[in-house]
């Protein structure tokens, strides 16, 4: 059963707001989505763990140094930037 | 035939400059993306340097590649440098890529002239292209109708003829649903086949590139292009056998084809009737029809949204205003800014799965939803193989129905979710498949079919794609829209 | 009562690899902000991660060298949480398959402490925090760091140092990681409880977090203890929570609560594949390993006689025992050499940076030749010392400060006359010490020693000159 609690804590995860009026609206989604995944509840299944889909292992780079992008080009789309940095104000 | 191979010809033999026709592409955009809105972003500068470059190559008697100068498009969610890239989300509104998207360099260096992004539902989530920023992609079959989703756009693009071919993503049915809704051909290649560097993941296991074509050979000609490894990808295998091309025309007598019944369940007689009628047609080509059962593929859908929905409340995370796109205008605190820009800057769809995706990997629900979502997934893969055994390759409805009116798929998130019931068992295995039109409904809308594929088996698929296509031709109808050749 | 701390540590301990784990931007320390950033490193949409292949091997190299087991089959996993350093909201790491598993480091009072895990995962930008607003600088996202988690097995502030200052030496030793604290390159959390002696039972736990030096571990957990001691003692409980550590006022005081709760949501990373380590090549990296300080030290002490704390001093840094290694080839009293090494070098190379990098103007060969001068009773050790400043200022072989009046040894004769000479000019000296005062023959030595320009022995002096006074 999803709870009104259970929406308000993953929300708090997710990082979103879910406005008080919206909050059993979206509850009560939830719980018909998860209603629907609870399908594969009695599905049976070997038990046997899913590695990644077309097992694959020890994919790797070297140890040697590409060129980083210049500063300008890493802040270029950054909404606010000052002194060459990320700037998150603290409040507007 | 092919729209590729015939452009080709055009600029090779000087019919046509590439200028002039990417001018007319320009201006069938011009003319016909207010009604059916495939584009969201148009980039004329783009497509007419490179045409610029094509004509000079021409004009000194070089030769071009059979891309070279053909106008195409991609999905919003691939990284084009410089230009705008939203996954049609307000949150990344203003974001220009500082780095190109492996396919997109690999395409732009084989000369490939960008008419601009097409539309698509937000960060790929939805059915109908509809939860898109910017509105829904219509179908140029009857444009009171979706393009379907969540490539809607490159889709209507193609079959409205206002792009040769298009690049769709497709993570569990993206490419193919709107290929099946627009009376096209979309191919969903392996999971691995094609770099997903800089495609803006939605959920990275399952998503992959693809073509959207207006036939098989298109198809064919676009991924054998786009199917390299690329190390910077380490999920990427490249295409593991020749090109797909070179046996397209092969003969494909003998070939079984294998139909498994849960794909039947559930969907409209129309559909049912035009891939049974696909079956004959496939046996007067001299192959066999092997009906057989798969029970784990009705556990598809919701392993597919458990496993999509998670990945992607962790590949969504990262837009919080810091670094890229929108940035709450009012706030106090940068935990209150992170919140308020997500809050804002999402839509309903996405914000509903990220809420899912944590639901299903948070603490006391991992076990239950994550992880025997992750185990049937195992399950699912291991039948299909043990199908493969018996068959060449699968063959199944596309969608159960065909496309909807447009605002009829975002009222029931759950119902909506099930039209995608045929499509998500190949990206649970992550499997090839392509959609190719075999028919269309009373009222003239396009139906579809897949052929599914065992792993890296693309050529084996096309091949017998083109074989229908080549004695089912009115199935592929053109439509009303674009520049006609 | 009588109360037991209890303690564990995890250390994240950055990788001296050249570049990034997942990307080939540069490691290296400082630079201006966002310069040593790519598309990957900031989380651009659409961007992969790569694995480093130095990073596993280094992991590993941490792990053989802490006596761990080395996973046949690892992963890397998402760790989810919403920071501002941490540019794709989750931190690639290690969740339930770590690389490395089961180790221990055993300290010199014989006590194990066990270590639980090593993994490897990748570091967060930095936070500028000025005017009230905070400035992001990415630079050092990404670089790559292991884990090492212990179980809680300190039991005593001074067990924390000397496991800290070891596991630097082994890390430094490998050639994994430069272990700066102050740089940043090696940071501890410390999880402190106490609890009745002989209790089993294990009490609330505290984390302490923001120490960087040795010190201030010492001190804050030396604090800590009190703290919760008294805490208990007043009838209180100790609230499990992460403290920070003041060391302007060796204080712990409460970090500001996250405003999340704790739920990581951990799940495999589907960008990377799984990491597969044969046992062949973990033999080969073993077989590849230096030999590890501590059997250096025993080394030193059994087959060369070297008193147990001049060992120590010896083997701290790995480039100081290596070049005493090279020092003393052909050499019979290796303690010569390190007599020289502690004495006269070590006050040359003051800083620990310094005796780290033991970047010494005189090559160990140069010393070798010198100590064989001894050992071939060619010069004596007070010239030789004398020689050794000259040539660790100039740079210069010994040959260029010994002329040829030095070489060779003063024969029988001569010595008999010098030490009869100081004899006869010296009447109060032989005096004094015919009547007792074994001192005032230090004078006499010294009379003899100038008349022969140090090339004496002084142990033959004092023979010679016992034997004349009679």
């Amino acid at each position: 059963m999803v709870t009104r609690e259970d929406i308000e804590n993953i929300a708090i995860l997710s990082k979103l707001f879910v406005a008080e009026e919206d909050l059993d609206k979206l509850t009560e989604q939830m719980q018909e989505i998860v209603e629907f995944a609870d399908a594969i509840n009695n599905a049976p299944d070997s038990g046997e763990e899913f590695d990644n889909i077309n097992n694959l292992s020890n994919v790797f780079r070297e140890d040697v140094v590409v060129e980083s992008f210049p500063s300008e080009e890493i802040l270029k789309n950054a909404p606010e930037q000052a002194e060459d940095h990320f700037l998150v104000r603290n409040h507007t | 035939m092919s729209i590729i191979k015939k452009i080709h010809d055009m600029l090779s033999s000087k019919e046509i400059s590439c200028k002039e026709l990417t001018e007319q592409y320009l201006s069938e955009i011009d003319k016909s993306n207010g009604e059916l809105n495939a584009y969201v972003n148009i980039t004329p500068e783009v497509a007419l340097e490179q045409a610029q470059k094509v004509d000079e190559k021409l004009a000194k008697g070089e030769e071009i590649g059979m891309l070279e100068g053909v106008p195409m498009t991609l999905k919003d969610n691939m990284s084009t440098k410089g230009i705008e890239t939203t996954c049609c989300s307000k949150i990344l509104t203003g974001y220009k890529p500082i780095y190109n998207a492996t396919v997109w360099d690999n395409l732009e260096s084989k000369g490939a002239v960008l008419l601009g992004k097409t539309n698509m539902d937000e960060f790929a989530m939805g059915s109908s292209c509809e939860t898109s920023y910017f509105g829904g992609a219509t179908n140029p079959f009857n444009t009171k109708h979706c393009a379907g989703g969540s490539s809607g756009g490159g889709a209507s693009a193609v079959s409205g003829n206002i792009a040769a071919y298009a690049l769709g993503s497709d993570t569990g049915g993206s490419i193919r649903q709107p290929a099946s809704f627009c009376g096209i051909v979309g191919l969903k290649p392996t999971y691995g086949a094609v770099s997903r560097y800089g495609l803006i993941a939605y959920a990275s296991s399952l998503d992959q590139i693809g073509p959207i074509t207006k036939t098989v050979e298109d198809a064919s000609i676009v991924f054998d292009a786009i199917s390299d490894y690329d190390p910077k990808d380490s999920t990427s295998q490249g295409r593991q056998k020749g090109l797909t091309y070179d046996t397209i025309n092969n003969d494909i007598k003998g070939m079984k084809i294998g139909i498994a019944r849960e794909y039947l369940e559930g969907i409209r007689d129309d559909v049912k009737e035009a891939l049974l009628n696909a079956t004959k047609v496939y046996e007067s080509l001299g192959a066999e029809i092997v009906y057989f059962d798969m029970p784990a593929i009705k556990y598809a859908l919701p392993v597919y949204y458990i496993i999509a929905c998670a990945e992607a409340s962790s590949n969504l995370g990262r837009y919080d205003g810091i670094r890229y796109g929108f940035k709450a205008e009012h706030y106090n605190g940068t935990h209150d800014m992170m919140c308020r820009t997500r809050s804002e800057g999402f839509g309903e769809e996405v914000k509903r799965r990220i809420l899912l995706g944590t639901y299903v990997l948070s603490a006391g629900y991992y076990d239950a939803y994550y992880k025997k979502a992750q185990n049937l997934r195992g399950t699912i893969l291991k039948a299909f193989n043990d199908a493969f055994l018996n068959c060449d390759f699968i063959l199944a409805p596309t969608v159960p129905m065909t496309a909807f009116e447009m605002g009829h798929a975002v009222s029931d998130p759950v119902e909506t979710y099930l039209t995608d019931i045929c499509t998500v068992p190949v990206n649970i295995a992550g499997l090839p498949a392509v959609s190719i039109p075999c028919g269309f409904n009373a009222k003239g809308m396009p139906i579809g079919m897949q052929l599914i594929g065992n792993k890296f088996e693309e050529a084996k698929i096309l091949n017998a794609a083109n074989m229908y296509e080549k004695v089912a031709k009115e199935n592929f109808k053109d439509t009303k829209w674009g520049v006609k050749l | 009562m009588k109360y037991e701390l209890v303690a564990g540590f995890e250390t994240h301990v950055e990788l001296s690899t050249k570049t990034k784990i997942f990307c080939g931007c540069t490691t290296a320390f400082g630079g201006d902000p966002n310069t040593h950033c790519c598309p990957i490193c900031i989380g651009l949409p659409g961007t992969l991660p790569k694995l480093n292949r130095q990073v596993v091997k280094y992991a590993i190299m941490a792990g053989l060298a802490t006596n761990c087991e080395i996973a046949e089959v690892a992963k890397m996993d998402r760790k989810n949480y919403c920071y501002p350093d941490l540019s794709k909201a989750y931190q690639i790491s290690e969740y339930d398959k770590p690389l490395c598993e089961h180790g221990f480091i055993q300290l010199s009072n014989g006590r194990k402490i066990r270590i639980l895990r090593i993994h490897i995962e990748e570091d967060a930008g930095k936070l500028i925090h000025a005017h009230g607003d905070t400035y992001v600088d990415y630079n050092r996202g990404g670089v790559p760091l292991i884990e090492i988690v212990t179980e809680p097995d300190f039991r005593s502030a001074d067990e924390a140092r000397e496991y800290v200052e070891k596991l630097q030496q082994i890390m430094r030793y490998i050639g994994v990681s430069d272990c700066r604290m102050q740089e940043g390159s090696m940071r501890c959390d410390v999880n402190i409880s106490v609890r009745p002696e002989g209790s089993e039972k294990l009490g609330t736990r505290t984390e302490i977090k923001n120490m960087n030096s040795i010190n201030n571990i010492v001190k804050a957990m030396e604090y800590e203890f009190e703290r919760q001691v008294d805490v208990i003692e007043n009838g209180g409980k100790v609230i499990q929570e992460t403290l920070r550590y003041d060391d302007a006022t060796n204080t712990t005081s409460s970090m500001r609560g996250k405003e999340d709760a704790n739920d990581y949501r951990y799940f495999r990373d589907p960008d990377l594949v799984t990491i597969l380590t044969s046992r062949e090549e973990v033999e080969e990296i073993r077989s590849m390993l230096p030999e590890l300080p501590e059997k250096k030290q025993e080394r030193y002490i059994d087959e060369y006689g070297i008193p147990e704390k001049d060992a120590q001093l010896l083997t701290k840094y790995r480039k100081v025992s290596e070049y005493f290694d090279e020092a003393i080839k052909d050499i019979k009293n290796p303690k010569t050499v390190s007599n020289f090494i502690i004495g006269s070098i070590f006050r040359r190379v003051e800083t620990e940076k310094d005796k780290e990098e033991f970047a010494v103007a005189t090559s160990p060969k140069q010393l070798n030749q010198l100590v064989k001068m001894i050992e071939d009773k060619k010069i004596q050790n007070n010239l030789a010392k004398k020689t050794l400043e000259q040539m660790l200022d100039t740079g210069k072989d010994c040959t260029a400060f010994i002329d040829e009046s030095d070489l060779g040894g003063i024969d029988d004769s001569a010595l008999t006359s010098m030490c009869q000479s100081a004899i006869d000019s010296n009447p109060n000296a032989v005096a004094d010490f015919k009547s007792g005062k074994e001192k005032a023959l230090m004078a006499l030595l010294g009379n003899v020693m100038k008349q022969s320009r140090g090339k004496a022995d002084a142990q033959s002096v004092k023979a010679k000159l016992i034997e004349l006074i009679g």
